[in-house]
């Protein structure tokens, strides 16, 4: 007898772990079937492809901003990188003549397909992370939040002039057309089984820990920026291959789709869903997605009651912007705050785990105490 | 050595402009932990009401103080509206509302005067350059190097003169204290709101006027300045954000003066990883106050 739980920590032992790790897997699951209804709809498609590299972002921003406790704005650059690593190797002999030809030799004659080019995507963008991260781990807080945002404004900047590997600030195109929803979907499932497996590895509980107490997480032996590093690696490492998976979809595209709008859209999802849960990253994504689309639709005019309402664009940022602080106020540990989905057994049971890595920590401060975004 | 004298006047017109920007977040940090996303967009806005006026046939000397009243307003209702209901949320939080503000404010932006460049209408003298012997200097940099001066000097005569001013200062070192001493952190809040909001007007005008074109999307470059900024002189501190923002100028002049050809492009990354590194040797900032309040 299978039944399913919402919980914050697992259930002990190896069973317990085994369904932790199965109950994401199992919310892709829900989330790829509703995907496929959708997908048959011609209209929809490339909508449900988009939502589904969304989703891949927002878990990988989940796991380090969930892990962590540091919001990284940083991470569009990550997705930057995987996108223009993933174009590089994957673009064929013809359209990287025309648009890379100043490439060097090693890099013009490589062809990889569809796997190795996300993977070689992901892999830049996780050596980047290790490099930079070195530095900006070191920093905390709001403090670290704003380092991030260099880090995206120093990446476009350099993607944008480095022109003999990413064809300047113009557009970059011929991109091979690669993004189905085969590869978008297991790209999820892959995305999510990661993130769960460092979550629930003692990796993953020595980052929560320095989230929650750095002093006495590195008085029992637990060092800051180690324990930073892993994720923010790992995290840049899911995000580049989102990047790559957007790289394939768009066929063409320029630093300039790297900006501001495109972070509204991951941290929007990542805080609405709940930045302390694999699953609520999916619920984020779906929920920002349909709110979008609605939107969208607003956006174009709709008869209401006989009324053709029609609003200027950018309606769907304000109304984001508007629900990001509603959720702040009154939920800010969002839809799922740090609930996982599990799969357990009939009569499995956590045993009261005396304030685990996950309890809230009181601290001054009324209704926020200990409600970390 | 003329060329040297007129790199030092770029950077100190360049250096208070940020400076400016810096204390006027600041302020609102100091008190909060409001690390303010939306701060940009004051500056836009304020340079939009400027355009509406000085469209509309409002003499200049009056336009001015209409703007910066506006600006004042502008930010006591957004901090009022926004910001209040979160006092005692984690800084993080904070700073990702002021983003959700951002996107509601800009939209309004885009609603009321399109996506359009609007040129803001500035009297001549503005776009003059002044001859001091062999020193050719644009008005405009004396105009922000003057009033970069002059706004410090209010600023530090409200704090340290003012009942105001003695009270954010307690309101920022000890706000539980405070709180005790019949202080109410609401009306510290507005007063901060209020004196943010003006420097937000003042800036506006030199930033816009500097740009020529107003967009409602041209507030990132502003409210990145003002972040590092504030961060390279270490956050809360009111001598920081100065410090921070004059030795930002200077790094950015120094920088556009001795790069050359391909690696001019690149300034922008190198002014970057310079505060990156500076944030790496001193985290703490180049004032040496706390980076991060304690909680």
């Amino acid at each position: 007898m299978i039944r399913l739980a919402l919980r914050r920590d697992h259930v002990p032992g190896a069973r317990g772990l085994a369904g932790a790790i199965a109950g994401p897997l199992l919310a892709v699951g829900i989330v790829t079937a509703i995907a496929g209804l959708v997908y048959q709809n011609d209209t929809m498609t490339a909508i449900v492809l988009l939502f589904g590299i969304n989703a891949v972002m927002v878990v990988g921003f989940q796991a380090f901003a969930g892990n962590t406790g540091l919001v990284s704005f940083g991470h569009v650059a990550f997705m930057a990188i995987g996108a223009y690593a993933t174009a590089i190797v994957s673009m064929d002999d013809l359209d990287k003549s025309i648009v890379l030809k100043d490439l060097p030799g090693w890099l013009a004659d490589i062809h990889f397909g569809v796997v190795p080019s996300l993977i070689v995507g992901g892999g830049a963008a996780a050596v980047f992370a290790l490099v930079t991260g070195l530095a900006l781990m070191r920093l905390s807080g709001a403090a670290a939040s704003i380092a991030t945002l260099g880090l995206l404004v120093i990446t476009v900047n350099v993607l944008s002039q480095a022109g003999r590997f990413t064809h300047g600030p113009r557009s970059i195109f011929g991109i091979p057309d690669k993004s189905n929803f085969f590869w978008v979907f297991s790209s999820l499932a892959v995305a999510v089984l990661i993130s769960a497996v460092y979550k629930w590895s003692r990796a993953g509980l020595r980052a929560r820990a320095n989230r929650d107490d750095v002093v006495a997480a590195e008085s029992a032996g637990v060092a800051s920026l180690r324990a930073r590093l892993l994720p923010f690696v790992l995290s840049a490492f899911l995000t580049g291959v989102g990047g790559g998976l957007y790289a394939m979809l768009l066929t063409a595209f320029s630093p300039a789709s790297f900006a501001i709008p495109l972070v509204v859209v991951v941290l929007t999802m990542a805080i609405i869903g709940g930045v302390n849960s694999i699953t609520g990253a999916l619920t984020g994504a779906a929920v920002v997605t349909v709110l979008n689309e609605l939107l969208r639709r607003v956006e174009d005019g709709v008869d209401v009651f006989g009324l053709h309402l029609k609003t200027a664009t950018g309606m769907s940022g304000a109304v984001l912007g508007i629900a990001l602080i509603l959720m702040l106020r009154w939920r800010p540990a969002g839809l799922l705050s740090a609930f996982e989905l599990q799969v357990e057994g009939r009569g499995d049971r956590p045993v009261a785990v005396p304030a685990a890595a996950n309890a809230p920590t009181a601290s001054p401060g009324g209704t926020h105490a200990g409600q970390r975004v | 050595m003329t060329t040297f004298i007129q790199h030092v006047v770029d950077a100190l017109s360049v250096g208070a402009t940020y400076a400016l920007l810096a204390l006027g977040l600041t302020l609102v940090f100091s008190v909060m932990n409001l690390i303010n996303f939306a701060y940009g967009m004051m500056l836009v806005w304020s340079a939009y009401a400027a355009y509406v006026m000085l469209d509309h046939g409002v003499p200049f000397v009056l336009a001015v103080p209409l703007c910066i009243l506006f600006a004042t307003l502008l930010s006591m209702a957004i901090g009022r509206i926004a910001f209040r209901p979160f006092i005692g949320a984690p800084p993080i939080t904070l700073l990702i509302t002021s983003f959700g503000v951002l996107l509601v404010i800009q939209y309004l932006a885009i609603l009321c005067f399109g996506e359009q460049p609007r040129i803001l209408r500035l009297p001549s003298f503005f776009s003059d350059v002044a001859e001091i012997g062999s020193i050719r200097v644009p008005v405009l940099e004396l105009i922000t190097i003057g009033t970069g001066a002059a706004v410090v000097a209010v600023f530090y005569l409200v704090l340290n003169r003012t009942a105001f001013g003695a009270q954010l200062r307690a309101a920022a070192e000890l706000p539980d204290v405070t709180r005790l001493m019949g202080v109410k952190p609401d009306r510290v809040l507005m007063v901060a709101f209020a004196i943010s909001g003006a420097i937000a007007g003042v800036v506006g005008l030199l930033w816009f006027a500097k740009v020529g074109a107003i967009t409602p999307r041209s507030d990132l470059d502003p409210t990145i300045k003002a972040f590092i900024a504030i961060v390279l002189g270490g956050l809360g501190s009111t001598r920081g954000a100065i410090l921070g923002g004059l030795a930002l100028g200077a790094i950015e002049v120094t920088l556009s003066a001795t790069l050359s050809g391909d690696a001019l492009g690149y300034q922008p990354a190198i002014v970057f990883a310079a505060v990156i590194a500076i944030l790496i040797l001193r985290p703490r900032g180049l004032s040496g106050t706390t980076l991060e309040p304690a909680r």
